[in-house]
């Protein structure tokens, strides 16, 4: 059974009387431990295919399974179960909570699946070791670099040991040589730890750390290598 | 890190605008409980000074005497007099008898309140024969000694020590006439009362209205206001032995004075009322704005697995730390504000010159306040509801966040 399995997905949006299609029939198996690129131009559906994947947004019509689940038309309520459960987000402005602390944005999804502080503190420290993030623990994202604040939006993500870990132009706001130590450190937690990531991006630096690359246009599957 | 805390560092991260609405709670809370406690202390000083010279806490009445006014409903109180003394929480009992009459001098006649009085008990009690010097004070129940008004005085072109005579019309009809002497004069700065004032002991006035013993009226004066939830219900068993009398509070013995401290509360509670709905929008539009800013943010959380309902107590949790913070502060200060208005007052002698009343009551120009510390922890914590209500429409908003719009908002 293949950890996500996007069958037929189209997503239509309203766009004041006209309708645009998103994502037009999109047929899709990714398997448990893949580091896959959704590639293609601006509006080409990359971020509507992550939404879905991601719980966020639901299909027009088709099917999205994730381990076997139907997730596109799961309850809205079930949907936030799932996005804490079993996924994780990397976002392209790394949106992390501006009042909280590096550790304590990185623990924030533990904190909501209501582990106890001192458990939260373990895992986050272990995360911080292997991200390179130890002794950041009590900076706010304000005092952090664009990278800084990219690794702790990863140990956000990683925190609660999620299926997939979707990342949405991860490399968009840093810099190529920032881009670059991201992308191994991506590469490598998807090596060592078995972690899979979809990524979005538009980058070649991205497209090349792709074990899968999917490209897109118009919302269509182009190519699957 | 959890929910609560949270919530307390969002509340700072517009340090200004919660400033500036903990300000407006706190001060508002201030204000109210400042008000509240010093027209509380005001109308409990009138209330006490309204109880001692009218007609006690409870009173004891000829049934239908009260409405009707008639002289002939009269009782003998003395066995009753003597077992209400022995009640706890009871400071006095006194027994007065009303006639009208008619009283002149060699010069003029007015009419007149001739009031029957047991002097010894009455000077203790009465604030207005309180200040009365020991000389010009009524001596015994049966003398022709009088105590007159100030304006009856001047009016009747008496003066201390003159004679003048006293007609009313007895029990059985008859015009009967008595001479008194002139041998103290009060004055009470109530204009009705210091015109027909007319004090004499009861037993000279009972005899002369040809009723013996018999009073109108037994004022019961107890230790504190609140002695009356223990006093009330044994004097109710009391009376029951007793066909024919009743026992009323002084609520519905002075209703004048009653329905002017419940009209001027209403006043103020309307203005309370006011004062707490213009706060209230103030902390919607704050909490709002607080939502509408972190919209980007709240989609960020609902993405990473936040259910709707945890956003929502998120935002009710910021409001009930504004809430409780502002009802301790406003308490603190409302506080200070109580003690320094029972300590100091507000002195109202500068501003008036006359005595003040309000209800048929005199009151001290220096106003003072009291502490209702019921109400005022009833009012903290209203406050704190209404900061909560306040919040329930920016907390369904923020649980309405779709995170995918919410995501693409900048």
């Amino acid at each position: 059974m293949a950890l996500i399995e996007l069958t037929d997905v189209t997503k239509i949006y309203p766009l004041g009387n006209q309708q645009v299609v998103a994502v037009n029939n999109f047929t899709l198996q990714i398997e448990a431990g893949e580091f896959c690129v959704l590639a293609g131009p601006s509006g080409s559906g990359k971020t509507t295919l992550l939404n879905l994947i991601g719980c966020l947004d639901q299909p027009t019509s088709g099917e999205i399974r994730l381990q076997g689940q139907d997730v596109g038309h799961a309850a809205r309520k079930e949907l936030a179960a799932l996005r804490l459960h079993k996924i994780g987000f990397v976002f392209q402005a790394y949106n992390l909570i501006p009042v909280l602390t590096a550790a304590e944005n990185a623990e924030f999804t533990l904190m909501l699946q209501g582990l106890d502080k001192a458990a939260r503190r373990r895992r986050v420290e272990e995360l911080f070791a292997e991200l390179g993030l130890a002794g950041l623990e009590d900076r706010k994202p304000s005092d952090l670099s664009g990278g800084q604040q990219q690794r702790v939006a990863i140990a956000r993500a990683l925190a609660s040991d999620p299926a997939v870990i979707l990342a949405d132009e991860p490399t968009a706001s840093i810099d190529s040589q920032t881009s670059e130590e991201l992308l191994a450190l991506m590469e490598r937690l998807n090596r060592e730890s078995g972690v899979t990531f979809i990524v979005s991006s538009h980058d070649p630096l991205v497209m090349a750390h792709a074990s899968r690359l999917i490209k897109l246009v118009d919302g269509h599957l182009e190519t699957a290598q | 890190m959890d929910l609560l805390a949270l919530a307390w560092k969002n509340l700072w991260r517009n340090r200004r605008r919660t400033l500036i609405t903990l300000a407006a709670l706190s001060l508002s809370l201030m204000l109210i409980e400042a008000a509240h406690n010093l027209s509380f202390g005001v109308y409990r000083t009138m209330i006490d000074s309204g109880v001692r010279a009218g007609s006690g806490h409870l009173t004891i009445y000829r049934q239908g005497y009260l409405a009707a006014r008639d002289e002939k409903l009269s009782f003998d109180p003395d066995s009753l007099a003597d077992t209400i003394t022995g009640f706890d929480g009871v400071a006095a009992v006194l027994p007065r008898l009303y006639l009208a009459a008619l009283a002149q001098s060699s010069r003029e006649s007015r009419g007149v309140l001739l009031t029957g009085i047991a002097p010894r008990i009455e000077r203790r009690i009465n604030p207005f024969l309180r200040k009365l010097p020991d000389a010009q004070m009524l001596t015994s129940l049966n003398g022709r000694e009088a105590i007159l008004g100030s304006r009856l005085l001047k009016e009747l072109q008496l003066k201390p020590g003159n004679k003048f005579v006293v007609t009313l019309q007895d029990r059985s009809g008859d015009l009967v006439s008595e001479m008194f002497r002139v041998h103290g004069v009060v004055e009470t700065g109530i204009k009705n009362v210091d015109k027909t004032l007319l004090l004499v002991g009861r037993e000279r006035a009972g005899a002369l209205a040809g009723i013996g013993h018999e009073i109108h009226e037994l004022a019961i004066i107890l230790n504190s206001p609140d002695a009356e939830a223990t006093v009330y219900p044994r004097l109710q068993a009391l009376i029951s032995q007793f066909p024919g009398l009743e026992a009323v509070s002084w609520e519905r013995a002075m209703p004048n004075l009653f329905n002017a401290i419940r009209l001027d509360y209403a006043s103020q509670k309307f203005i309370f009322v006011i004062m707490l709905l213009i706060v209230t929008i103030g902390v919607v539009n704050t909490l709002l704005m607080s939502v509408m800013e972190r919209f980007r943010e709240f989609g960020i959380i609902l993405a990473v697995g936040a259910s709707a309902m945890r956003l929502r107590t998120l935002v009710l949790l910021e409001a009930l730390l504004l809430g409780v913070v502002s009802m301790l502060l406003g308490t603190l200060l409302g506080s200070l504000a109580t003690w320094y208005l029972q300590v100091v007052g507000i002195d109202m002698r500068s501003f008036i010159e006359q005595s003040l009343e309000f209800g048929g009551v005199v009151f001290d120009p220096v106003l003072r306040a009291q502490w209702d510390l019921l109400w005022m922890v009833q009012v903290a914590v209203y406050l704190l509801f209404l900061t909560l209500g306040a919040a329930l429409y920016p907390a369904v908003k923020a649980g309405r966040i779709n995170p995918v719009d919410a995501m693409r908002h900048h």
